[in-house]
């Protein structure tokens, strides 16, 4: 039979998909309920690598334990129009395969709204940690790339981005951290949890995202909001999030300083290279 | 004045008090304590007058913006009877990762006899100019540059018979 280049063929063999689908609501079922009880204040594992991007001044990959993956670019100096210190530009994207299950409308209105307000907060974030003041006329731009949303999404790219500021060389005060609490709803024990896993965010009652300048003890934002319960208890989770992010602190450290050592390994490499050749 | 380079040193990594030592570039101080901005090598600098120097330097300084009072190294792009369009290609010896704009004005161009400068017999588009920057420039403008100094002005520049020579 001559080929039909009008209509695209599907494949020979098709399977009924609710094969597929019986398996997916296995896997959730088995989250909830078979899901110890975890210790509110433990913190996932942190993987965080600076200097992995070759088109970009500076760049961070942080993983997160529960799934989250962000990946930042920050591009150091370049002019600006307007007069005055310098501005930071904050882009977030979320990539299209980043969350489970169906975009409700890809490209609509509601994820722009989204991304545009985790870039304000990103911004909020970051502002205070970069000496702008040095560098007046100029604009640095930061991007970041959620690749995988496993939860505390935002916290992940505060720290990306920061790790990407650092390592592009921008004048820093600090590296901000950023740490991600949630309150399971009101009928189980209402603990403030640190790092929450995407299912255990979707069910919240209440969210918070904190970011830390923790050599200066300085808080840079604090952002979320839901029903908390008494005033005492927000204390209570700020002081939680805030020892969250000095322990994730030496973690951020140490991918800086070994991003450092194989940039000064690639630069002697290079060096003895051209003077070989 | 000799200077040891130390372990790479972070930024917001707390260096030393002030007292020992002075602030340099790449640092900052705060509560009374010096702070490092960079993340890079710690330089101390012993200096004869007073405390040491800290500093963090990075290798690669990109980082660098022309400032107020710096001689740039810069190229014509497009001229005026008014003055003249610039893309500023250096400053002092480090080269710009990003090209900065800048504008020659036509009272700017020589120190004396301002009012008889004609640009066009200046500058020609595509010359390679040194330069020194007066000002950051207010919100329409860019950099303005001047060359009213004896070692600033034209350095390199095509001849127009061939176009294949450099006068310098």
């Amino acid at each position: 039979m001559p080929l039909d280049h009008r209509r695209l063929c599907g494949p020979e063999e098709s399977q009924p998909p609710s094969l597929w689908a019986a398996l997916a609501a296995e896997d959730e079922d088995e989250e909830g309920a078979g899901a110890a009880p975890r210790d509110p204040c433990s913190l996932r594992p942190l993987f965080a690598r600076a200097g992995l991007l070759s088109q970009a001044q500076g760049s961070a990959y942080v993983e997160l334990g529960s799934g989250t993956k962000v990946l930042c670019a920050a591009w150091g100096p370049r002019e600006a129009a307007e007069p005055g210190p310098g501005r930071l530009l904050c882009e977030f994207r979320r990539a299209p395969f980043a969350g489970r299950g169906a975009r409700g409308r890809p490209g609509g209105l509601a994820e722009r709204e989204a991304e545009r307000e985790a870039a304000a907060a990103l911004r909020e974030a970051l502002e205070p940690a970069v000496r702008l003041g040095r560098y007046p006329r100029a604009r640095l731009a930061v991007s970041a790339l959620l690749l995988q949303d496993g939860g505390s999404a935002l916290a992940a790219a505060v720290s990306a981005a920061a790790l990407a500021l650092a390592d592009a060389g921008v004048e820093m005060y600090d590296l901000a951290v950023g740490c991600a609490l949630c309150r399971p709803p009101a009928a189980t024990a209402a603990a403030w949890m640190l790092q929450p896993a995407e299912p255990e965010e979707r069910r919240a009652a209440a969210r918070l995202t904190l970011a830390l300048l923790p050599a200066l003890n300085q808080v840079s934002a604090v952002l979320g909001g839901g029903q908390g319960g008494p005033p005492e208890d927000w204390a209570q989770a700020l002081r939680l999030g805030l020892d969250g992010c000095h322990r994730q602190y030496p973690v951020l450290r140490q991918s800086l300083l070994r991003a450092a050592q194989r940039r000064d390994a690639a630069a002697a490499a290079t060096a003895a290279a051209a003077s070989v050749a | 004045m000799p200077w040891q380079p130390l372990s790479p040193g972070l930024a917001g990594e707390r260096l030393c008090s002030t007292e020992e030592a002075t602030a340099g570039s790449g640092t900052y101080t705060r509560h009374g304590f010096i702070f490092s901005s960079l993340a890079g090598c710690l330089e101390r600098r012993s200096e004869d007058s007073g405390l040491p120097v800290v500093s963090v330097v990075r290798d690669s300084e990109s980082q660098l913006l022309p400032n107020v009072g710096a001689v740039v190294t810069c190229k014509v792009c497009s001229i005026n009877s008014r003055f003249a369009k610039v893309h500023i290609l250096y400053v002092g010896s480090t080269p710009l990762k990003s090209t900065f704009r800048g504008t020659i004005r036509r009272e700017d161009i020589r120190a004396t006899e301002k009012d008889k400068v004609e640009v066009y017999k200046s500058f020609r588009p595509s010359d390679i100019v040194l330069a020194k920057v007066i000002s950051l420039g207010d919100a329409q403008s860019n950099y303005l540059l001047s060359t009213a100094e004896n070692e600033l002005g034209v350095v390199v520049a095509r001849s127009e018979a061939d176009g294949a020579h450099q006068l310098v």
